[in-house]
Formats: C-alpha cells, structure tokens, sequence
C-alpha cells in the first residue's frame, strides 16, 4: 500500500507525470483484461470470422465509451455546449479543446486492446485461418482434390488442435506460425502508427495554435473550477437556509408555547424568552444567504445560472449587456461592490 | 520503503531528476515486454529476413516516440524554438541543449530492447539462419541446395518435423546465437565507452557555457510550470469571485424588483456589504491573486502576450506603474497585463 502510495505521488507531482501515469494505468488495465480474457475460437467456416471481428471491435468500442463516462468532464462539455448563451458568448475552440483531451485520453485503452490482440495472434489465427495459401505452405498438389466448402470446413480447424485433422494437407504448426507471423507484423506497425501519429500531434501543435491553446486551456480549466465552486457556494447556502429555517421554526414554536400559556407559570418567565434576540450564528447565517431567503428565489437563482451565465467580468454593476463583450474602452473608476470574501 | 522513498524524493527533486525517473521507467516497461512478447518465426524463406529486422527495429522506433512523447521537455523545446522573439531574445545553444538531452534520454529504451534482443539471439537467428553459408557445417555435404534452403529456414524453428533433434540445426542455431551475443556485448561496450569519453571529456570543452545552458533550460521548463500554476490561481479566484457576483446580482435584481419580503423588520440595513472588511484594501492573497486581471479580454490578452511576446529576464528593468504588489489601481488596468507580469516575483 505504502509503495502504491508513494508511486502515486510520485506520478502527482506535475500535471504532466499524472496525466501520463493514467495514460499508463489505463493501458496497464487493458492489457490484463485481454490476459485476462479466454479466447475462445469457434473452428467453423462461417462463424471464425464474425467471432475474431467481434472480439477485436467490440471491447474497444466499449473501452472508448467507458473511457468518455468515467471522466466527470463529460457531464462539463455537455453542459457548456448545450447551455444557452445568457450573457457569456460560447467559444467553440473551448468545447474542442475539452473534446480532444477527453478523447485522446478515452483512446489509449482500445488502442491497447488492439495492439495486444494483434500481437497475441490468436484473434487473426482464427479469422484467417480459411485464407492460408495451401499450395505455398502445404501441399499443394492434394488441395484440387477437395472441394472448397471442404477446405474451407478444414482449414476452419487449424485454431483447434484438438480436432484438426487435416496434418496430411497442411502442418498445422506451419500455418499458426504464418499466421501469426503476419499479425505480429500488423501489430507492431498498428503501435508504431499510433505513437507516430500522437508524437506529430504533440511536436507539431506549438508550431501553429500556442496561442489559442493557451487560452482554451485556461478556460477549460476555468469552467471546470467555477463550476465546482457554484456547487460549493450553493451547498453551503443551502446549509445556512436550512439552519436559519429550522431556527425559526424552533423560535416560532417557542413562540406559540408562550402564547398557548400567557396566562400560566411561564409568564413569569423573564420576558427575554418572549421576543427572542437572534443568537450570535444567526446572524452570520443569514448573512450567508446573501438575500436569498425562499424557494422561488433559490429556484430563479438556479435557472438563471443554466440560462444566462453571468459574463466574464468582474468588479461591475452593469445592465446586462447582450453577452460578455460589452464594451472595451478605459472605464472610470469603478466602485468595488461585490467584497464577498468568504474563503472557499 | 524507507529508500524507496529517498529514492522517489530524489526523483522528484528537479526537472531533470524527473525526466530520468521517467526514462528508467521506459526502460523497465522495455524489459517486462520483451519478456512477456512471444517471439514466433515464420521458418519461411523470405519472411524470416522481414520478421526479425522488423522486430528488432520497429519496436525500438516506437519506444523512441513514447519517449519523446513521455518527456516534457520535448514539447518545451518545440514552443521555445518556434516562439515569437517578443522582449526575450532567443539562444540556439540553449535549444539545442533541450533537444541532445531530450534526444539522449528518448534512445535509452531502444538501445534497451536491441541490446536484449540480440543478447537473446532469437531475432537474429530468425534473420539470418537463411544466408547462412552451407558450406561451414559439414552436415549439408550430401543435401541438394534446395533442401539446404528450405532446412535452413526451418532452423529457428526446433519443434518442426524437418529439423527436430538434428544436429545440423543445432550447430547452425548455436553459430548464429554466437555471433548474435558477440555484436551485443561489442554494441553495449561501444556505448558505455562512448557515454564514459562524453561525461568526462565534456568539462575539457565550454564547460561554462553549458552550464549556462542547463541553468537555462531547467529555468524555461520551471517557468512553463509556475505560469501553468498562477493561471490555476487566477482561475480559481476569477471564478469564486464570478459566483458571488451572480449572488449578488440577483439579490440586488430581486430587490429592485421588491420582491423581497419584510426587509424592513428583519435586515434594516441591506446586506451587500458585510463581511470581512479586509475585501478592498490588500485583500490578502485573494485580490493579489487575481493581479487585476478581470475579465475575458483581458486574460485572452494577457495569455497572447505571454506567447507572443515573452518579458525580458531582467528582473529589475523598468518598476513601471505598478510599485508593489496587490492593491487595485484603475490606471493598471489600462496597461497591457503582459508587462505587469515581470514584475511579479512572488514565487
């Protein structure tokens, strides 16, 4: 435990180290998956190539999405795209950025799938088994003897040590090592091609866009955060409404107690009880609330967080103005009025 | 565990301590999948050649790749190099620093691999167990040529029919492994010589101008990271304040539009100012976070000068408007945020 502890931190100390040790782990996960997996050829002429095809797309496929919704991003660019644009203008090349980053990261398992199934030969062996050129490897003068269909039921076989019986036509050791010869070849050119392709993109992207991936960068990063911080905000809101509402009921209670007894021993109880001063916390509870006080004010507050995002300005009480962009000249001094520093 | 975590300290200590915990660790995922990829020869005439060339050298250029994709630097090196020149002049020396030592670093799992493969001798067994010349191994005196072709392809292949518990094979088999380990230790040596003359005849030559390089580089990759880490400051505080500006704008819109109830006995005094008083004046780390830097225009600028046009590294030019730190002047807003950034060395 302490030594996954301190790999961990040892991979948390940049964001680059732990973006590659989740890059790492992922494919770490895959590949044991497949290790895992029993594999699991049916040797019938029809049904090889559906089973290979099946196990060398599906799991990808599913690796990729489960890779895309186990990323709590996701749920983010959903809702930055779909969102209304209220008062803050959408920047598509923000929604770009947040889509390739997830992407690429929801891609390294498939790609590990695939290669590791390519380089293991047993996914290729069963689908091309029907495809080996008896008359190079084999012999060939035997193979116009049989009709194809019986070929084809045949070299179906060659997966299944077992029930192969067709050692007269064809070794079955020779036609297991073409075959997976070729799709260790396919496999190793799949890897090189995908970690060409990664390093092109990486290298070659400062040559063009730096400025723009700065910027997308940081507000992808910014909408994440403020997103955290509104739910914090509005988590604890709703602590100090509940607490000031469950306190006001009490005191109501209280309230109606004294009055249901006015005229019995309670009346001459001192009459600070009666009208009840506020203790100390309600007061910063109630300042906590920042004026939202009811159910349809917290309900407007939320629907006009989804339909019209404040814009990116801070520091001024302005009309809304269309979207985020209002105005660019020197503004007079302005009057600080937001000196909400709660520390989060 | 007491060493291991000296040893991740250690690691953990400099960029470039890092850079070789990394390239140790491409090393070691070198070795594990050497080790659990099963080598399969085709023991057919022209594919041996094409399988064990291909496998001693197409790994090796994908580890090379991983490697350079693995290593920060290389990135750091790609923007250093194609950056406008702005108020920071650049130096070829110091790129050209970045890339040997990214370079160098990117070979280490691919000489790792060859060096196991031909230690190991199946590939080149495989390559090579065709051009064989027939005529040093007696065994094949009384075999027509066709035959010696077709047994010697079979040879990296010992479970086959045709070549099983022959001592022909055998001999071929173990004449290749020989020569294979010879050309592998004399690389390894080679390589060890090679890196031995370069660490200890490099002080004979430049050595202050290459410590001026590493200072350099190790200071471009620091000064990525801490911009990387005040951009995550700025955004935390941009958006917090953001947030409670949305509080308070609907409280002051529900206001204006009177639907607060009972205001009169509950809060006399309107509550948009409470608080700690500490908001404006130096605000304490909040406001000196957020460097006066306030809205969407002026961070997509501030980030455009920062690539388009790097501050000089002379920490001492021009104080400019800004005397100290934190404290908003309204006149500071109308300078572009990219200076004010020199100023700043709060790190």
């Amino acid at each position: 435990m302490d030594k996954f502890r301190m790999i961990f931190q040892f991979l948390q100390s940049n964001q680059e180290s732990f973006m590659n040790g989740i890059c790492g782990i992922m494919a770490l996960a895959s590949a044991q998956m497949y290790s895992a997996f029993d594999f699991n050829c049916p040797c019938l002429p029809g049904y090889n190539a559906a089973y290979s095809a099946g196990i060398l797309l599906a799991p990808p496929l599913v690796l990729f999405l489960l890779g895309l919704v186990m990323n709590n991003n996701v749920s983010m660019l959903a809702e930055e795209w779909k969102r209304p644009p209220g008062r803050r203008a959408k920047d598509p090349a923000v929604l770009r950025y947040m889509f390739c980053s997830m992407a690429q990261r929801a891609l390294i398992a498939p790609v590990v799938w695939v290669a590791v199934t390519l380089l293991d030969g047993k996914c290729f062996l069963c689908a091309f088994c029907t495809a080996v050129p008896v008359s190079v490897l084999g012999n060939g003068s035997l193979a116009p003897g049989l009709s194809p269909p019986e070929l084809a039921r045949l070299l179906a076989r060659v997966p299944c040590p077992d029930i192969y019986d067709g050692d007269w036509l064809l070794a079955r050791e020779v036609a297991v090592r073409y075959l997976r010869c070729i799709s260790q070849a396919l496999g190793w050119s799949f890897v090189l091609l995908t970690t060409l392709l990664a390093f092109v993109v990486r290298s070659v992207r400062p040559c063009f866009t730096q400025a723009a991936f700065l910027k997308s960068k940081y507000w992808s990063h910014y909408i994440d955060i403020e997103r955290k911080l509104f739910d914090e905000t509005c988590t604890e809101h709703a602590k100090a409404f509940a607490k000031v509402c469950i306190q006001q009921f009490f005191e109501a209670m209280n309230h109606d107690l004294e009055l249901g007894h006015a005229h019995g021993a309670l009346a001459t109880a001192p009459a600070g009880l009666a009208a009840p001063a506020p203790p100390e916390g309600a007061e910063e509870e109630r300042e906590k609330l920042r004026g939202i006080t009811d159910q349809g004010a917290v309900n407007r507050l939320l629907t006009s967080w989804h339909k019209c995002k404040p814009p990116l300005r801070l520091g001024q009480e302005e009309p809304p103005v269309g979207n985020g962009w209002a105005g660019g000249g020197p503004r007079p001094p302005r009057k600080e009025v937001a000196t909400y520093f709660s520390r989060v | 565990m007491e060493k291991f975590r000296v040893l991740f300290q250690h690691f953990q200590s400099s960029s470039e301590s890092v850079m070789n915990g990394i390239c140790l660790l491409l090393a070691a995922v070198t070795i594990k999948l050497y080790s659990s990829f099963d080598f399969n020869c085709p023991c057919l005439a022209r594919y041996n050649a094409l399988y064990g060339l291909g496998l001693l050298l197409t790994p090796p250029l994908a580890l090379f790749l991983c490697g350079l994709l693995a290593n920060r630097q290389s990135v750091l090196m790609v923007e250093e190099w194609r950056r406008p020149v702005g108020h920071r002049r650049k130096d070829p020396g110091i790129i050209r620093y970045m890339c040997s030592s990214v370079l160098q670093r990117a070979l280490a799992a691919p000489l790792v691999w060859i060096l196991l493969a031909l230690l190991d001798g199946k590939c080149f067994v495989c390559a090579f167990s065709s051009s064989v010349d027939p005529e040093k191994f007696l065994d094949f005196a009384n075999m027509t040529p066709s035959q010696v072709q077709l047994f010697l392809a079979k040879v990296p292949c010992k479970e086959d029919e045709l070549v099983r518990d022959s001592p022909a094979r055998k001999a071929v088999s173990r004449y290749l492994r020989c020569l294979s380990q010879a050309i592998g230790w004399s690389i390894t040596l080679l390589l060890i010589i090679l890196a031995f003359l370069g660490r200890c005849l490099r002080p004979c030559f430049d050595q202050t101008v290459f410590l001026q390089r590493r200072y350099w580089s190790n200071y471009v990759d620091l000064e990525q990271k801490l911009f990387d880490e005040t951009c995550c400051e700025h955004a935390r505080d941009f958006a917090h304040r953001c947030v409670l500006h949305f509080f308070a704008n609907m409280q002051s819109e529900m206001r204006a539009r009177g639907l607060r109830r009972d205001t009169a006995d509950r809060d006399p005094e309107p509550p948009v100012t409470p608080g700690p008083q500490d908001g404006l004046d130096g605000g304490g780390s909040g406001k000196a976070h957020l460097r006066a830097v306030c809205s969407r225009e002026q961070v997509d600028r501030l980030l455009s000068t920062w690539y388009s046009s790097k501050p000089p590294l002379d920490l001492l030019a021009s104080p400019g408007i800004w005397g100290g730190r934190g404290g908003l002047n309204h006149r500071a807003l109308t300078v572009a945020p990219g200076n004010r950034l020199s100023q700043h060395t709060d790190v």
